[in-house]
């Protein structure tokens, strides 16, 4: 029962919108208020004629005006980042038709560790949930080695199977002894 | 919606800053030159010297932009929750029902699933088109494709059969209570 195709959640920005809407906010703000002041007949504010003659003196030549075009250019490429990017890395999507689901990365990070633990001769076990990879490493305190392995192996795949991924990740399993 | 909203505002910033940032880097237009001043005073009262209806222009543009930005700023902190849905009542009329029933009614039934810890529902969307929101915490022993598969058949069945609404869309969040790991030997 796979789903047509299984589509990555896509995060709504709503924090890097509120920010950006802030910062429009308070930049057109102090621009208008400060036109409104000159306008009627009030003296304009101290920072503009400051701006005006730094912009008079100032060429792209000088390091200040590098350093802020440098930080106008990453600014503009981390917000289109943001509004190309999916985001929502922390979520894995489920299959299935009916529901569009997802599952937390960490929640099936949980899911597998109880998993491995219930594998004799496991005393204890790291799981590191990636997006597409699975890292399990496991101590054991007896048993052959090889033989944990075996099992956990066996033990991980059902058990990323009943996470109902619609992209199930690979596991990679590490068995230590322990001391 | 409005993650498309978002999505399309921040891009178009983002460009505009990037290409702020690029073009005085690379000191090309519309600046004049590496060693030129960056806004000459000829320039600044060719271009930007405020009078008669340019004046009106530049504050109308600045008026929309706060208005603008304020109006955005504010959907951020909204989340729109249904209030009512139609239901058909069979007989031509139609009953409204309240959002907040017909979610604590889900909640219930998401709640009684077993595995299931604990559980809130949010009907969103729009009349014609509501949609259900399901964040799920499951107990650590569950299985959460067991679990996705009983919300998706009798529990979403019922919802619709009971409602009228047959395209109930749903999406669902599902986590797990966190826990130490336990040995069985």
């Amino acid at each position: 029962m796979r789903g047509p195709r299984a589509r990555r959640f896509r995060s709504v920005r709503r924090i890097p919108a509120g920010l950006t809407a802030l910062a429009v906010l308070a930049v057109a703000g102090l621009f208008l208020y400060d036109l409104a002041a000159v306008r009627a007949h009030r003296p304009g504010m101290g920072w503009r004629r400051e701006l005006a003659q730094q912009l008079e003196r100032q060429t792209p030549a000088d390091p200040q005006v590098m350093i802020a075009g440098a930080v106008l250019a990453v600014a503009g490429a981390l917000l289109l980042l943001l509004a190309f990017a999916p985001g929502m890395r922390g979520i894995l999507v489920m299959r299935g038709s009916e529901v569009r689901a997802g599952l937390g990365r960490k929640a099936a990070g949980l899911v597998l560790r109880d998993r491995a633990m219930e594998v004799s001769g496991v005393r204890s076990v790291r799981v590191r949930t990636g997006r597409s990879r699975v890292r399990v490493r496991a101590t054991s305190h007896f048993r052959e080695l090889a033989d944990v392995r075996a099992d956990l192996e066996a033990v991980l795949a059902v058990g990323i199977e009943e996470l109902g991924l619609a992209h199930p990740p690979v596991a990679r399993v590490r068995v230590y002894r322990k001391g | 919606m409005l993650g498309v909203v978002n999505r399309v505002l921040l891009a178009l910033i983002g460009l505009a800053l990037l290409a702020a940032g690029v073009s005085v880097l690379t000191a090309s237009w519309p600046l004049a030159g590496r060693h030129a001043p960056l806004l000459s005073v000829r320039a600044r009262r060719a271009h930007l010297h405020v009078e008669g209806w340019w004046w009106w222009a530049v504050l109308g543009g600045l008026a929309l932009c706060v208005l603008l930005a304020l109006w955005w700023l504010l959907a951020q902190l909204r989340r729109p929750r249904l209030a009512t849905v139609a239901v058909d009542t069979g007989d031509g009329a139609y009953a409204l029902l309240r959002g907040r029933a017909l979610e604590s009614a889900v909640a219930a039934e998401v709640g009684a699933l077993d595995g299931v810890a604990g559980c809130r529902v949010a009907l969103r969307g729009r009349r014609g088109a509501p949609a259900l929101r399901v964040k799920l915490e499951l107990e650590p022993h569950a299985v959460p494709s067991d679990t996705l598969a009983a919300l998706a058949g009798p529990v979403l069945e019922h919802a619709r059969a009971s409602t009228g609404l047959t395209p109930l869309a749903t999406e669902a969040r599902l986590a797990v209570t966190s826990h130490r790991a336990s040995r069985v030997t």
